[in-house]
Order: C-alpha cells, then sequence, then structure tokens
C-alpha cells in the first residue's frame, strides 16, 4: 500500500500541510478561510518536552484500532488500497474510534461532533495527498510499504 | 477444514473476516439467531428512525458473498455434541472441524415478581426488542426504563427523537455511573432532565401492575411509590448466551471458560465476545473473533490478560470518553480541569495514569489509552500532563507505522 | 467570551498574579499561548521571505536560495534590519512628539517642571537663551534640527551626547547616523525588494539605527521629559494590583508618550475636575500605570501623588489590569497596547480612548492629541470617562486583588538622583565595584514575553541569579514592572542578594535591583554607564556591565538591543531574534561584533546558565581592569 512516510526531523511546523488539509476537505461552495472553524486538518504537528516537532498524520494502520471499534462498519480498510476510510452517511458517531486510535490523530469534528474528522489519503481527487504535495521540507512523502 | 462460527456479532463476524484472510479453501459457516447481520450499538438510533434495518448493518453489503461466508438466518442452536462435532438446532444440525461460539450476551432482567409475565415489558439487546419497542412507543405516554447505563440512556434518547420522555429507575445514587464520576454524570442528568425525562435514583423496581389483558400499568419502587407505565425498557445488564450448552459439557462459569487461546474445554471449540464474559466492549469482541479464528487455523495466538473498562458516550451532542479507572484509590492522585464546555480527569498511581474522562472535547485523545496500557511515567516528562501525548513516545517503523514502546 | 481550562494559562513569575489569570473567566494572552505554542521554523529562523510576489520563499537543504536567489544570509539580514528599522522609527516617533511638545510648551510659556534637566542639556548641547522658555525652545530645535536632516548629513547633537571613545569607534566603522527619521527611512529602503544583499552593511545599518535610537529615542526623551515634567525623585511606592482603588473614577494609561498627558495629569487634581467625580459619586480620579507610560509617571510620581497611585503592572499585565473591572477608560498613546484588551473593553463596558492615530485601536475613540487643543481635548475625555464610569461602575462585577504586588518598590531612580543618592558623585559605587562588594553591574531591560518559561520567569529567575552573585542590578522597561510586582525592587529584596551586594543593600536601605521606570530609560542606564566609564577614564566595553533584554518582545526591543551593540556591550537574550537561519548574521553579531563595537549577543533561555554566562564576562572584564 502507499502510506505517507514521516521524516519527523525535517519537520519545520509551518503547517503547510495543515492548510493544505483543510483546503482540500473544503466544504463545497464554502470559501476557504483560515480563521472559519468549520475547515479542519486531519493531521497536525506535536511537540514533545524537548519541543521537537512531531508530525502526527493517519498512518492507514495494517491492524486499525479505529476500524475495530467501528460499530457501524464507517471505518473499514480499502482490500485494494490498504487504506482505512470513513463513510460518513453509515457512521454511528458514537467515537469509538476516536478513544481506540492509539495515537490520538482522529477527532470528532469541530463545530457539530457528527463526524469524524479523517485522513482519506485525497483518495477521492485521485492525487498525492495534498500534505505531502505542500511540504516545503520533504518531511512527508508517499512510499509504497507492505 | 470446515469452521461453523454460532453468532453474527462482532466476534462471529469478526472470526469470519479473519478466517478468509488467512485461507482462502476452507468451508466459513455462520449460524445466526438473527435474520441478518446487524449492530447491536446502533438499536437506539432504530428507535430514533435514525437509523432504519438496512443500515444496522456494520459490514459492507457483499461481505458474506465475496468472502464466500454461508450465512444461515434465524437459527436456534439447542445444543453441541461434542463428541462428534455436531452442533444442533431445530429443523437440522452442522458438523464442523472447528467451532466457535460467538452468541453473545441477552437482557438480563431482574427478580420483579410478575415481570416475565407482563405484556409491553422489553429488553434492549435484539432488533426484535428494538423494534417492538419502536412499535410500541409511539403510542406510549408513561414509558419507565429501569437502569440509567448506558442502554438505558441509549433507549431513553432514542425516544426523546420521537418526541417520547421516559422516567429513568435507577438503583444507584447516580446515572452511568460505571461508566463517569458524578461530575461528568451530571452534565447529561441535567441534558436529559431538561429533555424531560425524570429520574428516580437510589430506587428499585420492587413489583409491576397489570391490567385485566395483562399489559403492564405501573410499576411500584422499593420506596413504594406507584409510577404509572405503559412501557417498560429493562436495561439492567446482561448475562452471556449459553443455555443450549446445558448438556454439551463444555466448562461455564459466568461465562464459557476458555484458556489464553480462547479454546474452551471441549476439543476444537473455542468461545469470543461477550459469551465469554471477558470484557463487553465492541473492539475487543472483535479482536477475540479475530484471536479465535486464528487459533482455529492452527496459528498460535495468546489473548492478552490486560482487561482495561472503556467506553465513548455521546448524548446531546456532548462526547465523552472513560478509560480505565475514575475513582482514586488510596495513594492515588487526582489532577483534573474543567471549564464551561469541557472536562478532564486523570487518576495516577506512582505517576502513571490508570484511568481518565474527557468530556466535552475528545479530539486526538485516543493515545491515552496507550498511556495507560502502556505504563507511562507522564509525571516525569518536562511538559504539563494535559500536554501529554504520542510525540512524547514517538516511534516510526520501517514501514512508516507508528508504534509505542512500554516505558521502563 | 470563551472560558478557558485554567490550567492551560501560561505561567507567570508573578505566582498571585497567575492564580488570579487562572480564574478569570475571560480570555488574555495568557490562555492564547497554547494554541499558538507550535510555531513556524521558517519564521523561527527568519528564512521566510515575503518581499515579492515570487514568494514567500523558504530556505531549506533542497532549496537554499529563493527565487531571486537571495540565500538565507540576505534574507535573515532584510528581515532583520526591517525589523530594527520599524522599532527605531516607534522610539523616534516618541522623541519627535516629545520634542514638539516641548517646543510648543516652551513658546506658550507653559509649565516646566525640570528646570535642572534644562540646564543640564543646555550645557551638554552649548545652549544659552534668554529665559528658560527660549532656552527650552532652543534646545528642542536643536534636536528637531537633527532628527528632521537627510540620512547624508550627520546629526550634529550626537557628537555632544556620546562618551568620547565610542563616538570615535562609530566614526571609524561609519556608523555616526544621519538624520535619526531618515535612518529608518533608509533602513526601509534598503531591506526592500531586491535592493541591498550584502548582509554586513545591512547589519551595520542596524547599528546606526542603534545609535539614533539610543541617544535620541531613549536618552533624550528622558531628558526633555523631565523638562517639562519634572525630575524622578527616590521614593518609595506601591506597585501591582493593589494600586487600583475602586473608589476613584479610573484611567489606565498606556505607552511612552509621558509629555502627551500632562495636562490631563495637572487637570486630575484641579477642584472643578474633583466635584466633576463626586458628582457622579466618586472620590475623584486616579491614574492607574501600566506598560512604560505608567513607569514614567511613576519615576516622577513625586510630583503627581494626589492623582497617582501607582504603577500597576507591565505589558501583559495590562488585560488583567482591565479584567479587575475596577477601570473606567484606557488611555493609550502608543504601544505597548495589546489587541487583546479590545474584547476585554467590550466586555466590561471600559472606554477605550487613543491620543494618537498610530496606535489606534479599533474600538477606541480618537482624541488625537494637539497641543493647541490640549485643554479642550483634556476636557473632552474627562467627560468621556465621566460618562463610561456612569454607565458601567453599578452594572460590571469588580474582581479586585488588593494584596497584590507591594507598598514597598523604590523608585524615582535616574542618573541624577541615584548620583545624588551617593553623595553627588560616583565615587562611592566606583569604589564598591573596584572592592569587589559589587562585582559589577547587569542591566536588565526589555519587555516581557510569554515565550519559554512564561511571563517574567526568565527576567526574575535570571536576575535573582545575577544578585545571588553579588551583581547590582538596573533595570528600565517591562522587566520593571515584572521585577518590582515580585518584590525584587523592595529593600527586603537584599535578602536574596549576595552576602557583599546584600550588606551593602542593607547598609543603605535599598534594593538589590534598581527600577529606571520605563524602557525609554535604558538611556539614563547609558549615562550611568558612561559617567562612571568617564570617571575611571576606560570605554563602555571594558566596564564590569553586561546588558540583558532577557524577554525581549518587539522590534523597539531589537532597535535598543542595536544601541546596546554599539555601544560595545555584551548582550544577552533569552531567545534568538529571528536570525538563527543565518551563519553570517549569527557569526557578526556573536562573534565578529567584538572586534567592531566590542560587544556581542549571548543566547540563553535558563536564568542559572545565563547568570553564569554574565557573570563570567563580568569577571573576565573585571580581571583586565585589573581588579581583584
Amino acid at each position: 500500500m502507499r502510506r505517507i512516510i514521516i521524516d519527523a526531523d525535517k519537520c519545520k511546523a509551518c503547517k503547510n500541510c495543515s492548510v493544505a488539509c483543510m483546503r482540500a476537505h473544503a466544504p463545497e461552495g464554502v470559501t476557504f478561510s483560515l480563521s472559519d472553524p468549520q475547515f479542519e486538518s486531519r493531521n497536525t504537528i506535536l511537540q514533545d518536552g524537548e519541543k521537537q516537532y512531531k508530525p502526527l498524520f493517519c498512518r492507514h494502520c495494517a491492524k486499525p484500532s479505529c476500524a475495530n471499534a467501528c460499530v457501524s462498519g464507517a471505518l473499514a480498510k480499502d482490500p485494494n488500497t490498504g487504506h482505512v476510510l470513513y463513510n460518513p452517511d453509515i457512521c454511528a458517531k458514537c467515537f469509538m474510534c476516536v478513544m481506540n486510535c492509539p495515537f490520538g490523530v482522529l477527532k470528532p469534528d469541530r463545530l457539530t461532533n457528527t463526524y469524524v474528522v479523517k485522513c482519506d489519503f485525497c483518495a477521492a481527487d485521485g492525487s498525492e495527498p495534498n500534505c505531502v504535495a505542500n511540504c516545503p521540507s520533504k518531511a512527508i512523502y508517499v512510499k509504497e510499504v507492505e | 477444514m470446515k469452521h461453523v462460527i454460532i453468532g453474527s456479532g462482532a466476534a462471529g463476524i469478526s472470526a469470519a473476516k479473519t478466517l478468509r484472510e488467512k485461507s482462502t479453501q476452507d468451508e466459513i459457516i455462520i449460524l445466526s439467531a438473527d435474520e441478518f447481520v446487524y449492530s447491536r450499538c446502533m438499536l437506539h438510533q432504530f428507535i430514533s428512525g435514525e437509523r432504519q434495518t438496512e443500515v444496522l448493518s456494520f459490514i459492507p453489503d457483499d461481505f458474506l458473498e465475496k468472502n464466500n461466508i454461508e450465512f444461515r438466518p434465524n437459527i436456534a442452536v439447542t445444543g453441541i455434541d461434542t463428541v462428534n462435532q455436531m452442533v444442533k438446532f431445530d429443523g437440522g444440525s452442522e458438523s464442523y472441524d472447528r467451532l466457535l461460539i460467538a452468541t453473545g450476551a441477552k437482557s438480563a432482567f431482574p427478580q420483579i415478581v410478575g415481570l416475565r409475565d407482563t405484556k409491553n415489558v422489553y429488553g434492549l439487546r435484539d432488533l426484535e426488542d428494538a423494534r417492538a419497542i419502536r412499535d410500541k412507543a409511539t403510542q406510549s405516554n408513561n414509558i419507565v426504563i429501569i437502569g440509567a447505563g448506558l442502554v438505558g440512556l441509549d433507549a431513553a434518547y432514542g425516544l426523546l427523537e420521537i418526541g417520547k420522555t421516559s422516567t429513568i429507575i435507577e438503583m444507584s445514587n447516580a446515572i452511568l455511573s460505571t461508566n463517569l464520576d458524578l461530575h461528568a454524570a451530571s452534565t447529561y442528568h441535567i441534558k436529559f432532565e431538561e429533555a424531560g425525562c425524570a429520574f428516580h435514583l437510589g430506587m428499585k423496581v420492587k413489583r409491576v401492575l397489570s391490567n385485566a389483558s395483562g399489559e403492564i400499568e405501573a410499576i411500584v419502587t422499593d420506596h413504594d411509590e406507584r409510577i404509572a407505565c405503559d412501557l417498560l425498557i429493562v436495561a439492567t445488564g446482561v448475562h452471556p448466551t449459553l443455555d443450549f450448552l446445558s448438556d454439551s459439557g463444555i466448562k461455564t462459569n459466568r461465562g464459557i471458560t476458555v484458556n489464553e487461546y480462547l479454546a474452551t474445554s471441549a476439543p476444537n471449540v473455542y468461545a469470543a465476545g461477550d459469551v465469554t464474559g471477558l470484557s463487553e466492549s465492541w473492539p475487543s469482541a472483535v479482536q477475540q473473533g479475530e484471536i479465535a479464528a486464528l487459533n482455529m487455523l492452527g496459528i498460535e495466538t495468546a489473548h492478552p490478560d490486560t482487561f482495561l473498562p472503556k467506553n465513548t458516550i455521546h448524548f446531546f451532542g456532548v462526547p465523552s470518553l472513560s478509560i480505565g479507572q475514575f475513582i482514586p484509590e488510596a495513594g492515588d492522585t487526582k489532577d483534573s480541569r474543567e471549564d464551561r464546555m469541557r472536562y478532564q480527569k486523570v487518576i495516577l498511581r506512582d505517576g502513571i495514569p490508570v484511568g481518565v474522562i474527557l468530556q466535552g472535547d475528545i479530539s486526538r485523545s485516543g493515545f491515552w489509552q496507550q498511556l495507560i496500557l502502556n505504563k507511562v511515567d507522564v509525571t516525569s516528562m518536562p511538559k504539563s500532563i494535559w500536554k501529554v501525548s504520542f510525540a512524547d513516545s514517538y516511534h516510526i517503523d520501517e514501514n512508516g507505522e507508528y508504534y509505542w514502546t512500554m516505558s521502563v | 467570551m470563551t472560558e478557558r481550562f485554567s490550567c492551560t494559562a501560561c505561567c507567570s513569575a508573578d505566582k498571585p498574579l497567575e492564580k488570579f489569570i487562572s480564574n478569570l473567566s475571560m480570555e488574555t494572552s495568557f490562555h492564547r499561548v497554547e494554541s499558538q505554542e507550535v510555531k513556524c521554523e521558517f519564521g523561527l529562523e527568519g528564512v521566510c521571505c515575503r518581499l515579492c510576489a515570487n514568494g514567500p520563499c523558504r530556505i531549506t537543504p533542497d532549496s537554499p536560495l529563493g527565487v531571486c536567489g537571495a540565500n538565507a544570509d540576505v534574507m535573515v539580514t532584510r528581515n532583520f534590519l526591517r525589523a530594527v528599522s520599524a522599532g527605531s522609527g516607534c522610539y523616534i516617533h516618541i522623541v519627535e512628539n516629545t520634542v514638539r511638545n516641548l517646543k510648543n510648551t516652551a513658546l506658550a510659556k507653559g509649565t516646566l517642571k525640570g528646570l535642572n534637566a534644562l540646564e543640564r542639556l543646555c550645557n551638554v548641547f552649548d545652549i544659552s537663551g534668554g529665559d528658560v522658555y527660549e532656552k527650552a525652545a532652543n534646545v528642542a530645535d536643536a534636536v528637531l534640527a537633527d532628527l528632521y536632516k537627510p540620512d547624508f548629513e550627520k546629526m550634529e547633537l550626537t557628537k555632544k551626547l556620546a562618551y568620547e571613545p565610542r563616538l570615535k569607534r562609530w566614526e571609524e566603522l561609519g556608523i555616526l547616523p544621519g538624520g535619526a527619521k531618515s535612518e529608518v527611512f533608509s533602513g526601509t529602503v534598503k531591506s526592500s525588494t531586491n535592493l541591498n544583499s550584502d548582509p554586513v552593511d545591512m547589519l551595520l545599518h542596524c547599528l546606526r539605527l542603534g545609535i539614533s535610537t539610543g541617544l535620541y529615542g531613549l536618552l533624550l526623551t528622558n531628558l526633555l521629559n523631565d523638562i517639562m515634567l519634572g525630575e524622578p525623585e527616590i521614593r518609595i511606592a506601591p506597585v501591582g494590583l493593589r494600586v487600583i482603588d475602586p473608589d476613584y473614577i479610573n484611567i489606565m494609561i498606556t505607552g511612552h508618550q509621558h509629555s502627551m498627558i500632562a495636562t490631563l495629569q495637572d487637570r486630575l487634581a484641579d477642584d472643578d475636575v474633583i466635584q466633576k467625580a463626586k458628582a457622579v459619586g466618586a472620590k475623584g480620579f486616579k491614574l492607574v500605570g501600566c506598560t512604560c507610560v505608567g513607569q514614567d509617571l511613576q519615576l516622577r510620581g513625586a510630583h503627581y501623588t494626589n492623582v497617582f497611585d501607582g504603577h500597576g503592572g507591565n505589558n501583559f499585565t495590562s488585560e488583567i489590569i482591565l479584567a479587575t473591572g475596577a477601570i473606567d477608560a484606557v488611555l493609550t498613546d502608543f504601544n505597548c497596547t495589546l489587541p487583546g484588551i479590545e474584547p476585554i473593553c467590550d466586555n466590561l463596558k471600559i472606554k477605550q480612548i487613543c491620543i494618537d492615530s498610530i496606535s489606534k485601536k479599533a474600538n477606541a475613540e480618537l482624541v488625537d492629541f494637539s497641543f493647541d487643543a490640549r485643554t479642550a481635548t483634556t476636557e473632552c475625555i474627562l467627560d468621556e470617562v465621566v460618562v463610561a464610569y456612569t454607565a458601567r461602575r453599578d452594572n460590571v462585577p469588580l474582581n479586585l486583588l488588593p494584596d497584590h504586588g507591594n507598598d514597598t518598590t523604590l523608585t524615582g531612580i535616574s542618573e541624577v538622583s541615584l548620583k545624588a543618592f551617593l553623595g553627588d558623585t560616583w565615587q562611592p559605587l566606583i569604589e564598591l565595584i573596584a572592592g569587589g562588594q559589587i562585582k559589577g553591574l547587569a542591566a536588565v531591560v526589555g519587555c516581557s514575553n510569554l515565550t519559554g518559561g512564561g511571563h517574567d520567569v526568565l527576567t526574575v529567575e535570571m536576575t535573582k541569579e545575577l544578585i545571588a552573585r553579588d551583581i547590582l542590578v538596573l533595570s528600565a522597561g517591562c522587566s520593571s514592572g515584572g521585577l518590582e510586582n515580585c518584590g525584587l525592587m523592595s529593600p527586603e529584596a537584599a535578602e536574596l542578594a549576595g552576602p557583599k551586594l546584600k550588606a551593602i543593600c542593607q547598609q543603605l536601605g535599598i534594593p538589590p535591583v534598581l527600577n529606571f521606570g520605563p524602557c525609554l530609560a535604558i538611556g539614563r542606564l547609558e549615562m550611568v554607564a558612561t559617567e562612571i566609564a568617564a570617571a575611571l577614564g576606560v570605554d563602555l566595553p571594558q566596564l564590569p556591565l553586561v546588558l540583558s533584554a532577557p524577554q525581549w518582545l518587539e522590534e523597539q526591543a531589537l532597535a535598543d538591543g542595536a544601541f546596546g551593540l554599539a555601544l560595545g556591550l555584551p548582550l544577552h537574550l533569552g531567545v534568538p531574534p529571528f536570525v538563527t537561519g543565518s551563519p553570517i548574521a549569527v557569526q557578526v553579531l556573536c562573534e565578529d561584533m567584538k572586534s567592531l563595537t566590542g560587544g556581542h549577543v549571548l543566547i540563553n533561555g535558563d536564568a542559572t546558565e545565563s547568570a553564569v554566562l554574565l557573570e563570567d564576562i563580568i569577571l573576565q572584564k573585571r580581571e583586565a581592569l585589573g581588579l581583584a
């Protein structure tokens, strides 16, 4: 499968990845604004105790704890691409996935708590994930992995 | 090899999926008491009308067909012949090479005089229960729910969506007392009351009264209070579904007794999910189904012995999660913070979190479970406990996956 | 307003203040630190360039040049020069308004409360006149003439204000400034798109800006204000949120331009104005000091005891002072006026008034100061404040912290008052330094910021470490606000000093940290240092004197820092300015500067380590001077 590989040492926390993600997942017909809370990034940059940047991106895990915890089947690993995809239409909004993502990547949406903000690998537009395309430091890149 | 699975819940389906992933040839048969595969965790959304039967499933429409799994609906298993390796049911039997019992659990009704024989009294465990409640509720004016745990409140919440309020009787002094502390529970308590529900805490139902047609008319509490009732939902817990095992010789305790490989006392018979009584959560049922399946295939896999109670709660747009202990024991320290929208509490034992409650904002909080499981000493970190995250144990393997390490 | 998780509020060296903030039901800067915690490293290192449409360009190993060809050194020094130019511009704006007020006051034969200051300045400038007004007008004209010179014409007073050995070095380096306003102009032009690409030239320009900023923006502003408003007098005064008395109509002042409120200050003491307050149920009017103009008023507080109760706090305390609910109006003449005060003012119905359009806040009423209209605008302001008081006091809850701060802060210290205190000679101080009872001097100046350890944390902790090493600390700027509220400027703080410094402090009844007031008073510190150096017959870099802006915040502080470097002083900063992406900038500022001016930059965010580094420098300088 294709995975976004992270080279944390190269991350400069410019947050281009987060902005690109917000843009890529903008609700249709809504003008993009960085101060509009309905735009949310699937990724984020954390810092450890030494202030080192630690990018947090969905791994589309080989054994996805989020999908295992999903009571509705809304989260499931696509057998063809290996990506863990989310279908908000059948989601039960129980957020068991949020609790069970071992790395704290998933979150309910900020404004309504009615869906899960989840990386889709920008699969819909068939391109390279937008976060990767917008990283100036090459701290994230796509690679074919087992 | 021929695998027979009894039950089509989280554990049964997970086992079938794992069997097929590992073996393209083996025969897989699911004997299900249900008419189709559905998720028990969403029945309240069926009651509320938010979800119809066709979207109660938790597997893709083509799952069974694509994975060449034979699904036999409406099968009431009556016994197991462990010597001849046969499953017996009304109108037939089925042989097996490996058998998985994943029959789950069913509502446990308290010992209340007259309860069993009274009409319009339901549990909330099966689609059948949900259908009955949904049909009856529209004409009911006095709905009573026994039990203010998650299932009881799920029912109450689903009913609110169709404009029906309930009176909820709970024997402990707080709602959601197995999931949340008083502070977090009170958030929901207030919201349910504001929505029109009434709670009677610290009370039990002593008797049920019925009319001439045998329909429920009222309940009487142990405080001798009479509460009118034309629909009673009993949500006082469940017990494993294992009555059909009585003649099988398979050892049971509260649930089916299994070893670390989830094998029962009978050869080639395994058990997974709620029927084992090991844990009642969906993710652990999925995990047990997978582990049992691997062992059925001869891939020896042990079930982890760590048991961590955990749940998410989501009513009125306020999500909560609760993992592990939320009441401090002697010697524990408690750290908490709150504002108008949020509440967070952590219980620490020697600097290591043993439980957490998050309410209002549970964004990116999944790492908490790992802090607890991996016994991470959060107080030794050069940052506030509230700023600890996966960043503080950040590891990436050669495939680009994150992983945690046990702290020393 | 959003209520926030109390525990996420940024911490402060001032623990009672921190606790107060954590219980506030409104958002302040302290609460916003966490959500801005993850910083962009391109910005931090100064290697993001937004000067043209091809940008923003950022430097990485794979993209070492911007589209235009600018490398990290060019980007960094260009950005840095722009920042220093802007910072210089701020101070030059202040001195320009101040000197114009002096000129107008002189022409109008208005009150001049500091005739000694006038006399001193006339002597320095070699200016005479028939009477004090003529002298004052002549002084003002001389300053104005310099400020407005073109950049190719050197300012004349520089030579009279600067210490001789320094002047010589500056001439050698070619960094004597032209007209102060023009230098800001050239710095801005130089750092624009596709102009200068010589990192060293741009850094030298920063030094030139440092000199014009220091001598004019800082030093002269103090003296010009002293002439109009009175000279500092040493006294004990209260500080902190305790100074807020809810029985009065309270006006919080914030800014840097003390002379702009001269008329108001005097009016508040007038009977008819007090009656105005009494008519609406208050005992009178009080000014509550905040940021540098508050420090300025505190410094000159001996002249204004009836209208001024004391200084509340520094830049990041302003939101908190307002949050007490007992302030009825904010009077802004300049920075540091945080945008964050606006929602608090709206929420608590506090009237916002700006008297200089340069610091116009979105929700403030602009009552632009003009000397001619000063009487009318003052009355207008008073009326507005009374209206605000009447409308809000019964409707806004008070949330006071009457125990905060202390009543024992020693204030009113200047180059004149301190010398007078020592017996009109620096000799006692020189002897104490020579004898080692005082190891050396540390000027702890600048702002407060909320990075690193939190509000005033490094300033206070490092200062404690310095005094424990028998180093006498002199402070000017918002650093003073933090140090005084934490008690270090009270005589009792002698207990925290090393044994030798403690003994001296106790003998003299002074604290081990001396409060010179606003950041402008960095100019006073320069005068103290220069006079000591002159008495010893050495140049400034030889003195056992270090400069530290541990919690510098803004562009003005960078211009102050450039002044310190031009003076040849070791300059310590808690966090680097945005230059670390440029090897040349780092090399020049931290190393090569030693051979240019004698100064250098050192960066350290740890209190103890910083104190050790500064002590080492002091010890080296002592050794070079032959002091034990």
